[in-house]
Formats: C-alpha cells, structure tokens, sequence
C-alpha cells in the first residue's frame, strides 16, 4: 500500500511453513504492484501466526492482533460499518468498532465450531469440485435438506448420508452453505451487531453462503471489496495511523 | 486408504467357462469398489473415488467391466452395498455392508475369524460374527468418532504427503506430541498448530495416528475383541493405525491377503451374497 492505496496483493496457502507461506504472499503481492522489496518502508504483520514472521528473511517492523487489523480493514473498506465478521479457515469472529476502528467488541467461535473454512474447502474435494463451484452448485439448490447444527465432523457426515439418499447434489451443496453460515449467526447472537454490517475473509466470496447470512442475522450484510485481505490491509492502515 | 483408482483381474480364469457371474458393488464414503465372481471365484475388482453416489457405481462396475471385457447383461446378479447402495440402478439387491463385511471377511481368512473391524473413510464398524459368516453383533461409531478415513486423507493433503505413505510415516518417531483422541476436527485443528510450531512434521503425523487409532480401539473394545480378529476397509492399509491399534487392544490381527487389496472386502460379500441369491 501507498498512503490510502493499495497496490497489489496475493495469497498463499499457509500450508505447515508459516514463513515460506507469507514470503511467498508478499514477494507475489510485490510483483502484482510492480514494487521492488526495496522500495518498502516497513512489513506489518498480523493472523495468528504474526508473531512466527518476525525475523528473516522478512524482518517484520511491526505487529498488530488480528481482531484490530480486522476491524482497522474493514472500517478502511466501508467507512460507514461498524461490525465485521470475519470467517476465515479455521476461525471466524465479529468484531464491533467506532467511527475510528477503536475496538468496542469482539467474539471468537467455541471450539466445536473450529474448522469452517477448512470443512467447506474439504467438502467441495469430496464433490470433486472447486469452493466456486460448490457456491455456484448451491445457488441451483431447489429443495431444503439440511445437516447438523453443531459440529464439522457430524455435518460432513451427514451430508454423505444425503448424497447417498440419493439428494441432489445442489441441494446438498446448499445444506453446507447453511450449515457453516448458521454455525456462523449462531455466534453472532451473543453480540449485538451494529449497522453497517460487513463480511470479510475466504468464505465471505461465496454467495451461496452470503444469500443465506443476512436473513439469518436479520440484518443486512455487505460483502467487503478484497474480503480476504481485510486483515493485512487493517495492519498497514493501523501502523500508519501510530506514526 | 488408498486415493488411487485401479481395476484388476485374475487372467487364470475365462467368463466364457463361467456358469454363474455376479458381482457386488460397494459405494462408499470415499470410495467405490465393485468384485465380480465367476462360479464363485474373484474375477475382476474395482475401486473409485466417490463423486455422487449413483455416478460412482456406474463408474465401479464399468471399470470392473472393461478389465474383463464384460458386458454389464453377462452378469446374472448384482448385490449393492455400502453407505450408497440404495442409488445402484443396476443391482437387484441391496445387502448392509455389515453383513457383507463379514461374510467378505470369512471368505477371505476363513472360519476362525470372530471379530472384523471395517475401518474405512467415514464410518468404523466393528462386526462379531460365526465361522460361517453371519454377522451376529456389530457397533457402530458414534458420531463424533465419524470420518476417521477422511480425515487421515484431509490431514495428509494438509501435510502435503501421499496419503499411501503417511501410515508408514507415522512410525518413524519414537516421541510424538499427544493429541485430541475424541474429535478429528479437534485433532486436526492442534495438529496445525504443532507443525506451525516447528515441531517436526513426522512427529505430528505420528501423534496423529495414535490419536486416531486409539479413537478406534475404544470402539473395538466396546464391542468386545474376540480371536480371530481381522481389519478391512481402506484403514487396513494404513501401517500406522495398524501398529498402535493392535497395541492397544493387545492383540495381532490375522495378516492381511497378499493378493487381495481389504478395501474390496464389502463388495467380495455382496459379490458372495449375489452369488448365493442367483444359485437359489
């Protein structure tokens, strides 16, 4: 980023090498902005893994907790929301914010609920079909089945058992997407949510999830430009505002 | 367990000699496997990744088909089993996987085995049966012990390793981290976090597997281990559930078939069932 721009920026898997993982990210994000490693002023980090980044080669200079990242991204992203809900790969959280990014509120998933993002991404292998498709599969959904309300390994299970009923497979694809997106408002009612309401992280690019979210929080829910990136973008925007 | 897709056949025997060919098929979880016997003697055998149900089927006896150069209106009788036999068209039959299981099992190690546990991608069963066969008892895993299987696989895709040499992976630590034995989604989750923490990979891959075999023993022990006792499904392949399993419940199991892969097991009972029933 350059003051309120953003130049570029990339994923990677975080696979079981933390630091190849974000060297990759940002040696991907740099050739997306035409950047040399150079020209930056500083790396800020944040996720959970922030702290494993520190030294070389990428000799963070400053880190910043996920939940203010999330909320400084956001609020960068849409001025006028004041909740994110982040769901992300094994954890997903909604944080509550002033007109400032100062934090007001924020609530993480129990731990039978761990894992959404990773579930989603290992159903979709099971159909043999891509997280767009699945998403795309799902929005075809005519008839509402559903799995189980609490836990990944017993909704994974059960949407089996549907296919093997022979349930077509849209509709099946549709139970999942309601499965993680209610696991998701379940959490969501412990905290009052303040309007505007936006969604960041991986899953939040799936509209089958997306259609089924606002009706279930009774409240409208916008869907972040960048939604993954919400969080680095927050940790620049955070650093920069220390200075 | 085993992600690969193969067909194979016993070139000794010809379907022209055969008086009787039937065939079993065995939609799965994860996999589909179809066996199809010519007089009662293992002809050909498939095994499919699972899709959709029906898809799957269709897939299994048409790989089993091709290898043998057989037509589907040559086979007399077709059993389906497993968690999706309800969506194979073809088949004029539906047998559980239970009974299939073991009567597979008793065809295949004979009538001293008592005790077989199906270890495959979604579900553990455990299955007491007679010298002939017949599944007397069975349990199954309750629902925070489902997906064993797949979650072996989905821990392997994590690690980045093959999922045919995690199980031999597993055994090359002597000291491992200690894991969740109650949930796979917990198990995974911690096990993440350890190999994020720089402890070597094989070491967690190695707590894995004793997680998950001791999830399994508890089973096992449930029901109650009675000689002999023997393991199918896609786990029996797996060297590190194998060992810890067996260490736990103190007991070896009969050795494995060298020719025979035990995923394929369930569908030879079905293949047997169907036999049984065209002979009637």
């Amino acid at each position: 980023m350059r003051g309120q721009e953003i130049l570029g920026h990339a994923t990677a898997p975080t696979g079981f090498d933390v630091v190849a993982a974000a060297e990759t990210a940002l040696k991907n994000a740099l050739e997306t902005a035409g950047v040399a490693r150079g020209e930056l002023a500083g790396i800020v980090s944040t996720g959970i893994f922030r702290d494993r980044i520190k030294g070389p080669p990428l000799n963070v200079t400053a880190t910043v907790p996920d939940y203010v990242a999330d909320a400084k991204g956001a609020l960068f992203l849409n001025e006028n929301s004041r909740t994110v809900i982040d769901i992300g790969g094994n954890i997903h959280k909604a944080i509550r914010y002033d007109q400032h990014g100062n934090l007001l509120d924020v609530i993480q998933n129990d731990k039978c609920a761990d894992g959404l993002g990773i579930f989603y991404t290992t159903m979709a292998k099971a159909f043999g079909v891509s997280e767009q498709e699945l998403s795309e599969l799902a929005l075809q959904s005519t008839k509402r089945v559903s799995v189980a309300i609490h836990c990944a390994a017993s909704a994974e299970s059960e949407a089996i058992d549907l296919m093997c009923q022979g349930v077509d497979i849209a509709d099946v694809a549709d139970a999942i997407s309601r499965f993680v997106v209610e696991r998701v408002a379940a959490m969501c009612t412990t905290m009052p949510l303040e309007k505007e309401i936006v969604a960041a992280g991986g899953l939040a690019k799936s509209k089958a999830l997306m259609r089924h979210l606002p009706g279930l929080l009774k409240q409208d829910v916008s869907v972040l430009r960048l939604p993954e990136y919400a969080g680095a973008i927050g940790a620049v925007m955070n650093d920069a505002g220390r200075k | 367990m085993s992600e690969h897709e193969y067909a194979s056949m016993n070139e000794q025997l010809d379907w022209k000699d055969a008086k009787v060919i039937v065939a079993g098929v065995d939609v799965g979880a994860v996999s589909s496997k179809a066996v199809i016997l010519l007089d009662g003697q293992p002809y050909a055998v498939s095994h499919v990744v699972t899709r959709t149900p029906k898809e799957s089927a269709f897939r299994a006896i048409n790989a089993a088909l091709a290898k043998a150069q057989l037509k589907l209106e040559h086979i007399h009788y077709i059993v389906g089993t497993g968690r999706g036999r309800t969506q194979v068209p073809f088949a004029r039959g539906t047998i559980s996987e239970i009974a299939c299981g073991a009567a597979g099992a008793v065809h295949l190690w004979g009538p001293s085995v008592r005790t077989v546990l199906d270890a495959g991608g979604q579900s553990c069963k455990v299955i007491r049966c007679t010298d002939k066969g017949r599944a007397t008892a069975f349990l199954w895993n309750d629902k925070c012990a489902a997906g064993i299987g797949r979650s072996i696989e989905a821990f392997a895709d994590l690690v980045r390793k093959e999922v045919t040499e995690i199980g031999k992976i597993a055994l090359q630590s002597d000291q491992f981290p200690k894991l969740s034995d109650f949930c796979t989604v917990y198990a995974q989750s911690e096990a993440l976090d350890l190999i994020r923490s720089k402890v070597p990979v094989e070491e967690v891959i190695a707590g894995y597997h004793h997680a998950m075999a001791k999830r399994i023993s508890t089973l096992v022990g449930r029901v109650g281990l009675k000689k002999d006792f023997v393991i199918i499904g896609g786990l029996a392949n797996n060297p590190g559930i194998i060992n810890w399993l067996e260490s736990n419940l103190k007991l070896s199991r009969l050795a494995p078939k060298p020719e025979w892969d035990p995923t394929v097991t369930v569908a030879l009972g079905a293949a047997l069932f169907a036999d049984a029933f065209y002979r009637r």
